[in-house]
């Protein structure tokens, strides 16, 4: 389900970013308040976890997305819903940075569709009511498969919407929701099975591990205080993230294609119609044949430049000392 | 994906002192992120104007001693995920956009290349900034940029707890093959108890290590200077130089057009 950056455009990306770092400010104070000894090694280990079950991945046909469990219920059903967040936000900071596993630009919507919408959603609407206080595997595992399938299901719905937001793909939405929801659902139904046999486990073997009432009625106490003064903060992040995105796109649309700008600087607007091709029934999209080769040869010529002044400087700024032991080497 | 928990890339990268070393870390972050944000702006049909933007890692990889062949290599294992986003382009558009010696060519197709060109260079560009600097690197940076200390310590952790998880994985595997017999085949059943007891054993050395530190005087957060290495002292000169002029140049790509400048006369 990792939106790459060929995915998302610019407004779609930065209004995401903000609501996803707004998260991250409170996920951040309330995993610093949480005083449990345990819970730095915790998440450590369970993102390591989380970051290993997310390699197995189900390439889903003709939408450019894949599935894979995501891992937020199982973090949040052991160490609560905020530190769930983060841990599931760092697995996507490493996926992204380090195996190219989605993008830089679109993490905020990666982080809103796998980590917010499973343990900011999933988990306290889903999975709380339904596993209640209980440890029994049956009700463990019902909690897991439904609070798994609504987040897998909700994750890929706005994976949907926020490709169509972005206009990159000419794939209507119908379809895409046609090929994205019914490959969650599937998805979602083996994440919650894998999710209750392993919270099964747990409770027999470690139950303190799995989240107690008092550390999430002590998480929701503290959160209490806080959240009076967060709010204005999330609404502050939200108003700004809408206007950014409106802005941004009125902005855009506004704005001349460098191709366009440059003709009517060179040419003047009265010419346009005469240097566009008879053939082109999209003048606006009109790209020059011979200044995409241009422009790659130009690179080209570029990398084998700056290759060539690299390895020149080098040779010429290298230690005295290298130039010595190969003239004792002849000898 | 081959995944290896011990990468060098997990740790303070893989390159020797390089033309970059001296740019401070949060200014090569900085322009890193500003370069994909311009880049993906570019409209998907200015074919023309996105092929500019491939100046950034062919120039970046040498400076760092990267071999750009090797960049390019490893960004295309990405490619799969990226030829399914665009597959359906040329489809669904058919609208004709180009005319290259009276064969046409429709939006849908440019959009196609389009697609492939933008996910390519955006992966190449966080290749180069994580090969340079290290993850441990880009961490401090995203630090002292003002991201919570919670979280970057949580980063390092995860990094490193990778390594912890996959050895216990390995004991668990040998244990299983030398108790086994040469069985390879177990029920689904049993599969939630191995997952299970590999979560069990990595939280129980987790929390040994996490002893043994919190006795070494940690309070839950990394120092910002944890293993802090070349260029991340203090923010000099040459790194506002860098930023201004990767500013300039992504600048003029994108608001002007490099192609006719250079080409008006074909």
């Amino acid at each position: 389900m990792h939106m790459a950056d060929a995915l998302v455009s610019p407004p779609v990306a930065i209004a995401s970013g903000v609501v996803a770092a707004a998260l991250l400010a409170v996920a951040s104070r309330q995993v610093r308040k949480d005083t449990r000894p345990s819970l730095i090694p915790l998440m450590g280990v369970l993102g390591a976890f989380v970051f290993a079950a997310q390699m197995i991945n189900f390439s889903i046909p003709g939408t450019g997305s894949s599935g894979h469990i995501i891992g937020g219920v199982l973090v949040a059903a052991l160490v609560g819903p905020w530190a769930a967040f983060l841990t599931i936000c760092s697995v996507l900071i490493i996926q992204c940075l380090v195996f190219a596993d989605g993008g830089m630009l679109a993490l905020g919507c990666n982080m809103i569709n796998m980590a917010a919408v499973s343990t900011l959603l999933a988990y306290p609407f889903i999975y709380k009511p339904i596993a209640r206080k209980s440890t029994k595997p049956w009700r463990l595992m019902l909690a897991s498969v439904a609070a798994c399938m609504v987040a897998l299901e909700v994750g890929a719905f706005l994976v949907t919407v926020e490709t169509e937001a972005s206009g990159i793909t000419a794939l209507p939405m119908s379809t895409f929701l046609l090929f994205m929801l019914p490959i969650h659902l599937v998805i979602g139904l083996g994440e919650g099975l894998a999710t209750g046999a392993v919270l099964s486990f747990v409770a027999a073997s470690r139950p303190d591990l799995l989240i107690s009432d008092k550390d999430y009625v002590g998480n929701l106490k503290s959160g209490k205080q806080a959240k009076k003064r967060l709010w204005p903060v999330l609404a502050a992040f939200c108003v700004v993230a809408i206007i950014l995105g409106i802005s941004y796109t009125w902005i855009a649309s506004g704005d001349p294609d460098g191709l366009e700008w440059s003709i009517a600087r060179v040419a003047g607007d009265a010419e346009m119609g005469s240097i566009t091709p008879p053939t082109a029934i999209m003048p606006e999209y009109q790209n020059s044949f011979s200044g995409i080769v241009g422009a790659t040869m130009v690179i080209i010529l570029l990398w084998a430049l700056t290759s060539l002044i690299v390895r020149h400087n080098d040779r010429r700024h290298r230690p005295a000392t290298q130039k010595i032991v190969v003239k004792n080497d002849k000898h | 994906m081959s995944i290896r928990f011990d990468s060098p890339l997990l740790g303070d990268g893989t390159t020797s002192p390089n033309h970059l070393s001296d740019i401070d870390s949060r200014a090569l972050l900085l322009v890193t992120v500003g370069y994909i944000v311009v880049m993906l702006s570019v409209p998907v049909l200015n074919l023309g104007m996105l092929i500019w933007f491939a100046a950034y890692p062919v120039v970046m990889a040498p400076l760092s001693h990267l071999s750009y062949g090797r960049i390019f290599g490893r960004s295309l294992i990405t490619l799969p995920f990226i030829l399914l986003i665009g597959a359906m382009n040329p489809l669904f558009d058919q609208r004709v956009a180009m005319n290259i010696g009276g064969i046409e060519v429709s939006a849908g197709w440019i959009s196609f290349i389009s697609i492939i060109v933008r996910g390519l260079l955006s992966v190449q560009a966080a290749l180069i900034l994580i090969s340079d600097r290290g993850f441990n690197g880009v961490c401090r940076a995203m630090g002292r940029l003002g991201l919570p200390s919670v979280l970057v310590t949580q980063l390092m952790m995860v990094s490193r707890y990778m390594q912890t998880l996959g050895e216990e994985a390995l004991t668990m595997n040998r244990a299983r093959r030398s108790r086994g017999y040469g069985r390879r085949n177990y029920p689904v059943k049993e599969w939630g108890r191995f997952i299970g007891q590999l979560l069990i054993r990595s939280v129980e050395r987790g929390e040994r290590i996490n002893r043994a530190m919190v006795a070494r005087g940690f309070n839950g957060t990394l120092p910002r200077n944890f293993g802090r290495v070349r260029s991340e002292h203090s923010w000099e000169t040459n790194s506002t130089v860098f930023m201004l002029i990767w500013g300039v140049v992504l600048f003029c790509m994108r608001y002007f057009d490099v192609s006719a400048i250079f080409f008006s006369g074909y």
